[in-house]
């Protein structure tokens, strides 16, 4: 039984993930593209690649922004979120090995005592992240369980993770939780607010050329 | 008193002749798949017991794990006993032999998903104690 589960796993279900990712991404660009050209057209006359490439330098450089200077706290954790969210999974040893066993190719991955920390870094972050919502009001005004489940869809494959990684108890249900959790947050990135992996150069572009050709302003 | 004595070396004996020949049968018992060519393990040592995973898989064929190839292709009537796979198998993979690891895990658990039995996860074969 487990290994009919984890061939599935493993296997065609990797395939499906990343499937739904890719198609649901490239659905998502085309109907959001098709959308700006109904109702906001005017953005196509007045993008600018280099106020977009402007602001997107500044707003991806920790404190480059008056908004980072005023929020050191979340600027320090969304920047320690975010890098080790990517680094983690596409450098870990146990990752690289599978990617080494199923097509013959690898790439150099980091040590597992530094990866080890790099989750545990991840999974504080979702709890700030958690506190926030609840205890600053003006999050919580903008806040619905939606939010919290997507918080939870992230940090469940970190948390299965660093269980299997440790094997702490029942490794064997841990590491298909772990296995399947990753493909569900995969899945549903382009149809969440997860998206903004896939929008914030678009948003951001947007904003920059807004503010550098139209308004002659900074926009961080 | 004398035959006392000749009963105290009988024993002493014994208990040597004993320790002997139990450190010789446990050096022919293999329980781990150690190759010299890992220095330093990134994963906890995998656990093999050799003779006990053999009556279990029903292998009664050497060269069925310890293979020889010529080129791309399998030797048949050929083994590799005695040999470490570090012999062929290398840290890089070279044309189309693996490298170490990826030998190591194919035949492993490449085998265990191809047959439904045995360990298939990482942490089912590298275990923390």
């Amino acid at each position: 039984m487990m290994h009919e589960i984890f061939s599935f796993v493993r296997g065609p279900m990797v395939w499906i993930a990343f499937t739904v990712f890719t198609v649901g991404s490239l659905y998502r660009f085309i109907s959001m593209w098709r959308l700006a050209k109904k109702k906001d057209s005017v953005v196509f006359n007045y993008f600018s690649f280099f106020y977009a490439l402007r602001s997107i330098g500044h707003w991806i450089f920790p404190f480059a922004g008056v908004n980072m200077r005023k929020h050191p706290a979340m600027t320090v954790v969304a920047f320690l979120f975010h890098i080790c969210l990517f680094v983690v999974p596409i450098f870990l040893s146990a990752h690289v090995i599978m990617f080494k066993e199923s097509w013959n190719i690898s790439w150099r991955w980091l040590p597992d005592p530094a990866a080890d920390i790099m989750v545990m870094i991840v999974i504080v972050c979702c709890l700030f992240f958690w506190g926030r919502r609840i205890f600053l009001k003006e999050v919580r005004y903008l806040t619905s369980v939606s939010d919290y489940l997507i918080l939870a869809a992230v940090a469940a494959p970190f948390i299965s993770g660093l269980w299997a990684y440790h094997q702490w108890t029942a490794f064997s249900a841990v590491m298909i939780v772990h296995i399947i959790s990753g493909e569900i947050l995969l899945m549903i990135i382009p149809f969440t607010k997860l998206s903004h992996m896939l929008f914030f150069p678009f948003t951001r572009g947007y904003m920059g050329s807004e503010f550098g050709a139209v308004r002659h302003a900074k926009d961080w | 008193m004398k035959q006392n004595n000749i009963f105290t070396y009988t024993v002493i004996f014994s208990i040597f002749l004993l320790i002997g020949t139990i450190a010789a049968f446990s050096q022919e018992d293999i329980e781990n798949v150690h190759d010299s060519a890992f220095k330093k393990l990134t994963r906890p040592a995998v656990a093999f017991f050799h003779d006990i995973h053999n009556d279990k898989a029903a292998i009664e064929e050497c060269n069925v794990c310890h293979h020889m190839f010529e080129g791309k292709k399998r030797v048949e009537d050929d083994d590799s006993i005695g040999m470490e796979c570090s012999e062929c198998h290398y840290k890089e993979p070279v044309s189309s032999i693996p490298d170490l690891i990826r030998a190591y895990h194919l035949q492993c658990s490449g085998c265990h998903l191809k047959q439904k039995a045995g360990p298939v996860l990482c942490g089912e074969c590298h275990r923390r104690e």
